[in-house]
């Protein structure tokens, strides 16, 4: 692991409340938070350097019945990226906008409401369709959402006559 | 005067991809703006979840359509960051030169496509003439011309074919001797530079604000924003390349930076061949049969530099023979998105599709 990250996670266990965390490369940390905290670490991060938030993502954690969210910062100085992750509740899924913090997660959360239903509150567009036009059905990327059966439903079995190349032929 | 609603794309000569942009208009000027993407949403991320991680190999380069290899790249590299595989040398640099191959590929496509908003059509005609080229490189190495599924976890499908590096010297010395004539026709063309000068800006706040990287970020910053410098991948961090930037971003600045790097791709690509050692090219992830891979539970983000900025993926691993999450980071996200909304108005109307070339967006990326 590098020092830069070492100092780094140091200081942050000072300041506020770890609950785990991960090395998965020696220039990444991946560290987990309480979802109170997220707020201030993301500031805290950000006045430190990580000017970047490369991108807003989620996971369906159905065995834990909790959403995991996953905000990447990087620091273009120092080359170090950080996973602040936190996972919420999955039945009543809500969290509130970082937009304040970083104004580029304003379509992030369009992105993750829309696919997995985590409502942001205090984006004032989170609630609208950006990919899916419409949408109606369960949040697509929800791990209980089969790709399959949804296809099966939606699209009948199309019957096609065995001799449809020769009827083609034919004028 | 009455405003009124105008769809620019996706059927239209000057717009990137599928996508569209809706408009509400003024006169001449863009008053509201907003993308209206997903014309292209395939579900990969979805897709992933139910396919091998060998299988996905299949399914990723079709992510981003002009530069597929930086998805490769990325998903080979989350898979080596949690199996914790040590990629053999030589593969480091067979895939530093796919990928400044795959980046020349992709300036020429873009620099040629602002012949699409200007009228200027001979410029598309060259670069995609010259990106054919390259493409014929890319069939030889790896069987494919536009997705080649080369790049794959533990290091690459398999060697360079024999000659292959004169090959590419011979087309890398002729494209540069040719790259001032790509300069005056389009750079110093003053039929180009009317609509380019001075038009279309990016401060260094917007860039920070919105998150933009890539070629908007260093010709707004100053600064050598780029992944191949500042966290180095393959082995970027041994030849000795520079990074073009500027202080003072407009439609111009933006082109000429992407024109100053393709000479810098091509400087690359010749010291990895010249430096390249031998060996093997490919370190297997694990025993058995590709298809039955598992891979360690971890949850880890690669990204690499596009030709349009930072590409990444976040990869979630349970252990199992599948992905449990893949979430897919294209470049042009958040100029794509946030910036047209925010930024686009008070352009004209004319200027849209020159916004969105300069500003390299890419729309299957976005929608994935």
């Amino acid at each position: 692991m590098n020092k830069d990250i070492k100092n780094l996670v140091a200081d942050i266990k000072s300041r506020f409340e770890l609950v785990g965390e991960d090395y998965p490369k020696d220039d990444q940390a991946a560290l987990d938070f309480n979802s109170r905290d997220i707020h201030s670490v993301l500031a805290y991060v950000k006045s430190q350097g990580f000017r970047q938030l490369s991108i807003l993502s989620c996971v369906d954690w159905i065995k834990d019945n909790q959403f995991q969210l996953v905000y990447i910062v990087f620091n273009w100085e120092t080359g170090i990226r950080l996973q602040v992750r936190t996972r919420i509740d999955r039945s009543n899924p809500k969290f509130t906008t970082v937009t304040s913090i970083y104004p580029g997660a304003k379509y992030y959360e369009r992105d993750v409401h829309e696919f997995f239903g985590v409502e942001f509150e205090g984006n004032p567009d989170s609630y609208k369709q950006l990919f899916l036009e419409n949408w109606d059905d369960m949040p697509p990327l929800r791990k209980d959402f089969d790709s399959k059966a949804y296809s099966d439903r939606k699209y009948p079995v199309r019957e096609y006559a065995a001799d449809f190349s020769k009827a083609g032929d034919k004028k | 005067m009455k405003e009124i609603k105008l769809f620019l794309g996706p059927q239209h000569p000057g717009m990137h991809g599928n996508a569209s942009v809706h408009m509400y208009v003024e006169g001449d000027i863009i008053k509201r703006s907003y993308l209206l993407p997903g014309m292209l949403h395939r579900g990969f991320e979805k897709s992933m979840e139910r396919r091998t991680w060998m299988n996905n190999i299949a399914l990723i380069p079709r992510i981003c359509v002009p530069e597929p290899d930086t998805n490769e790249m990325v998903y080979a590299m989350n898979i080596e960051a949690l199996a914790k595989i040590k990629v053999p040398e030589r593969a480091h640099w067979i895939r530093m030169i796919i990928l400044e191959l795959a980046r020349l590929s992709a300036h020429l496509m873009a620099f040629g496509g602002i012949g699409g908003p200007t009228g200027l059509y001979t410029a598309m005609y060259w670069a995609q003439a010259d990106r054919d080229r390259i493409l014929t490189i890319f069939e030889e190495i790896t069987g494919h011309r536009v997705y080649h599924m080369y790049i794959v976890a533990g290091g690459v499908r398999k060697d360079l074919p024999k000659g292959i590096e004169n090959k590419i010297l011979d087309f890398l010395n002729d494209l540069e001797s040719r790259l001032p004539e790509y300069e005056d026709l389009v750079l110093n063309n003053p039929t180009v530079r009317a609509r380019t000068v001075d038009n279309i800006l990016l401060p260094a706040e917007v860039v920070w604000e919105l998150g933009v990287t890539g070629i908007g970020m260093r010709s707004a910053t100053g600064q050598e924003y780029d992944i191949r410098k500042v966290a180095p991948y393959a082995r970027y961090e041994k030849v000795d390349f520079k990074v073009p930037t500027a202080t003072y971003s407009d439609a111009q600045t933006r082109m000429t930076l992407k024109y100053q790097e393709m000479y810098q791709s091509i400087n690359i690509i010749k010291q990895a061949i010249d430096m390249m050692p031998g060996g093997k090219v490919r370190a297997k992830v694990a025993d058995g049969s590709a298809l039955r891979w598992r891979v360690p539970a971890g949850q880890v983000y690669s990204a690499v530099e596009a030709s349009r900025g930072e590409y990444g993926y976040y990869t979630v691993s349970d252990g199992n023979t599948m992905p449990y999450r893949v979430a897919v980071r294209g470049a042009s996200f958040p100029q794509g998105l946030l910036g047209v909304e925010k930024y686009m108005p008070g352009h004209r109307i004319d200027d849209a599709p020159l916004w969105f070339d300069t500003m390299g967006i890419c729309s299957p990326e976005i929608d994935r």
